[in-house]
């Protein structure tokens, strides 16, 4: 036996007995499918920040509570009517709740230097959690998995839960559609041409105030859809908005505000930085994306999929 | 006749109640030779003679004094630091609701020595240099002569630093490391909830005859408590065979454990120890349900409260954990912890958790403490603190001279699935109830060494 000692107090290594590098590599399969699963989350909830930056250059700091807003949402229809009522009904809600916002408030900070945004955004946020804690009191919540769902799956490699597995599965499946609908529709063009040049589509005639208000619509639902179908998964709190909000700028920072796949290559770095550094340094698993962030930014200030000019906006 | 905080006043009569530095809040009684009503327990218009000397004295004492009270205070203030957002807001809410039933309760039968309690209310967001913050302005700014609250070691280790700098009463709530108590132990903090030395002292029997002696995984939180409880533990289990095969360190508010989950999985433990607390013990326990651990591996929580065994539900089943008290037991058992328990439900529609009866009992202790004194002077209180035996919601229970450790009884509990539960926080029966002397740390390997002031 190792003995007691050196794992006292605060291990500089966390690791099983015979911590060789044979059984570092043994669990890697199975912290590199966890990365990738927890990094699909950041993908989803950084894909609606970054295209509203895109379309609109808005920072949002209330993109975190469309988060919240969909797990309330999502556990208050699922409680009574399902899951799958609550998948549906979160990202509509939170979507006409945004729209509502956009509006009634935002509209008038379009063209607004980026602090007023910020400032806007953020108090929205705080409003949004508040009123949360208002109404529904400041106690987590969770929803239980469904039965089928409630068992991990043996993969060979490891086992891994099964809710988590569809929860992946989905959200691959709504990063394709979101990515078709930019790429391959009318609006999706009016989105990236916007996304270019704001101007020159409204000169030539694009309804560009519609496609924005689509497109934060569109980022919003996103956020409600993830965290509705991550309330099994996260127990939900009115805090939650902002403790999902802070991960997803560091995806965004580092993959290139305002771009597609630079958020979806972003959410997937950050998601198997933070379940390696578990592996071998777990007490770094938070620190572990910031230092991430400053690197790219050090040496890619625009990001690692980010475009100059779409910064300068 | 008591010695007030604020001087001497002839013929102040405590019994009577009312503010001796007040005239609008004075009390009349019947002079049975003047026979007629007199106004006592307030100075009226004094003499010019009177005026002079005392502000004399009064200029002198503010000079010389020691104490944190110079002015007539009508009131009293009392700093309530405790999180209310952050992973252990659910802990710091109904401590919260606990502190503000006491608080009504003592106020409504006439306040400490005739002062009513104001509150100070701070947010610590379970942050230490938060928690700092809140507790310098609520001594600084409102004046407030004792700090109470807690939910995390962190901020109680910060906190009782700065209220030993300030001079100024910590009656520390729910935290559970040693150190509040051991190595970082004050001469102005007091801690009643009992410590993780306690727990893994009171777990041993059940560990060993449930839990064996085979391969244990730890996921453990990173700071003071979670390394606490994982030291105290492992010197409980490991001289009797317990292998510890890992302890993943992570970080205070945490809400995905899947990775340190899926490499407990590979492991494949007998025990899977999660020495979490707050929402995050809940995501870790209803996570490693989603990983199968909860089937292939016995889980241990060495430290739980109602709140957070309500949200894991039925993952909570089995589970063995050790509370200082839980509402179920005692109200049957102790006449003042039912009378408690039933102004708190009737007041909030919920029971109270562990931490908010450590938080009601803190208030009306240093509510006596301060009467036995008869001053506001922390030296005074200490005094009367030190070695004080009381009997309240559990049963007799004393304050430890030497470390300001309340010894009181440590429970080890199993938990209960849903649907056998009364209420949804009903969450537990009862497997031991072990007396405080019995498992708290010895003065002879305490790292306490308590300032004289």
């Amino acid at each position: 036996m190792q003995g007691p000692a050196p794992l006292r107090g605060r291990p500089p290594f966390a690791l099983p007995e015979d911590s060789t590098i044979d059984a570092i590599l043994s669990q890697l399969p199975g912290q590199l499918l966890d990365g990738f699963v927890r990094g699909l989350v950041y993908v989803a909830i950084a894909l609606g920040l970054t295209i509203v930056f895109g379309m609109l250059r808005l920072v949002n700091f209330a993109h975190g509570a469309f988060y919240a807003i969909g797990a309330y949402v999502g556990l208050v229809v699922a409680e009574r009517y399902g899951l799958a009522a609550g998948l549906i009904v979160a990202p509509l809600a939170v979507a006409l709740f945004a729209v509502v916002f956009d509006r009634v408030l935002l509209r008038f900070f379009y063209d607004k230097e980026p602090t007023a945004q910020i400032l806007v955004t953020f108090g929205v946020a705080l409003v949004v959690q508040e009123s949360l804690r208002l109404y529904f009191g400041g106690t987590t919540r969770s929803f239980p998995i469904p039965a089928a769902l409630s068992v991990p799956v043996n993969l060979g490699f490891t086992q891994y839960p099964a809710y988590r597995l569809a929860f992946a599965v989905g959200i691959v499946a709504i990063v394709l559609l979101v990515w078709l609908f930019i790429q391959y529709t009318s609006y999706g063009l009016i989105v990236r041409a916007g996304i270019r040049d704001r101007t020159m589509v409204q000169l030539l005639g694009g309804n560009v105030a519609l496609a924005s208000t689509i497109v934060f619509a569109l980022g919003a639902g996103l956020a409600g859809l993830v965290g509705a179908a991550a309330s099994p998964i996260y127990s939900v709190d009115p805090d939650t908005g902002f403790s999902f909000l802070v991960p997803s700028f560091v995806v965004v920072v580092i993959g290139g505000l305002g771009s597609f796949w630079g958020a979806v290559i972003g959410g997937l770095i950050v998601g198997e930085l933070q379940s390696l550094t578990t592996l071998v340094l777990p007490a770094a698993s938070d620190v572990v994306i910031y230092v991430a962030m400053a690197l790219v930014l050090l040496v890619r200030p625009s990001g690692l999929l980010g475009e100059s000019e779409v910064i300068r906006g | 006749m008591a010695e007030g905080p604020l001087g001497d006043l002839p013929g102040f009569r405590p019994e009577l109640g009312g503010n001796r530095f007040d005239p609008n809040n004075a009390i009349f009684v019947l002079d049975p030779i003047r026979d007629k009503e007199i106004p006592v327990n307030v100075r009226l218009k004094p003499t010019r003679g009177q005026f002079i000397v005392g502000g004399l004295a009064a200029s002198a004492a503010v000079k010389f004094a020691s104490i944190n009270v110079i002015a007539a205070p009508k009131t009293l203030v009392v700093g309530l630091n405790v999180p209310q957002t952050g992973p252990y807001s659910d802990q710091g809410q109904d401590q919260l609701r606990a502190y503000r039933l006491a608080i009504a309760e003592i106020n409504a039968k006439g306040g400490v020595m005739g002062m009513q309690i104001e509150e100070s209310v701070g947010d610590d967001q379970t942050k230490a240099p938060v928690a700092v913050e809140n507790a310098r302005r609520m001594i600084e700014r409102d004046g407030a002569v004792m700090i109470t609250g807690g939910s995390s070691t962190g901020t109680a280790i910060a906190v009782s630093g700065l209220c030993q700098e300030k001079k100024t009463i910590f009656m520390a709530t729910l935290t559970h490391g040693d150190e509040t108590t051991d190595l970082n132990c004050h001469y102005h903090t007091f801690r009643r909830y009992n410590n993780a030395h306690m727990s893994a002292q009171a777990l041993a029997k059940t560990l060993l005859a449930k839990y064996g002696t085979g391969r244990w995984f730890h996921i453990t939180a990173d700071y003071a408590w979670g390394h606490s409880v994982f030291d105290n533990l492992t010197s409980v289990v490991e001289p009797k065979g317990a292998k510890t095969i890992a302890n993943v360190l992570m970080p205070l508010g945490t809400t995905d454990f899947s990775s340190a989950l899926s490499q407990a999985q590979a492991a494949k433990p007998d025990v899977l120890v999660i020495t979490e607390f707050g929402k995050d013990m809940v995501n870790a326990l209803n996570q490693s349900a989603q990983f199968g651990l909860t089937k292939s591996a016995k889980i241990l929580v060495p430290l739980a409260d109602e709140y957070m065994a309500k949200g894991a539900g039925d993952n909570f089943d089995n589970v063995v954990t050790t509370a200082p008290f839980y509402y179920k037991y005692q109200s049957d058992k102790y006449p003042e912890a039912k009378r408690f328990v039933d102004a708190f439900v009737k007041k909030y529609n919920s029971p109270p958790s562990n931490g908010a009866e450590c938080a009601y009992v803190d208030m009306y202790q240093w509510k006596g403490g301060i009467e036995r004194a008869g001053s506001l002077d922390p030296k005074a209180f200490i005094e009367k603190m030190e070695g004080f035996h009381f009997t309240a919601t559990k049963g007799p229970e004393y304050w430890r001279a030497w470390d300001h450790q309340g010894i009181n009884t440590v429970m080890v509990l199993e938990g209960v699935p849903v649907a056998g539960r009364d209420d949804p926080f009903a969450f537990a029966k009862v497997l031991e109830v072990h007396d405080g002397d019995a498992v708290a740390i010895q003065q002879s390997t305490s790292k306490c060494k308590i300032e004289d002031s």
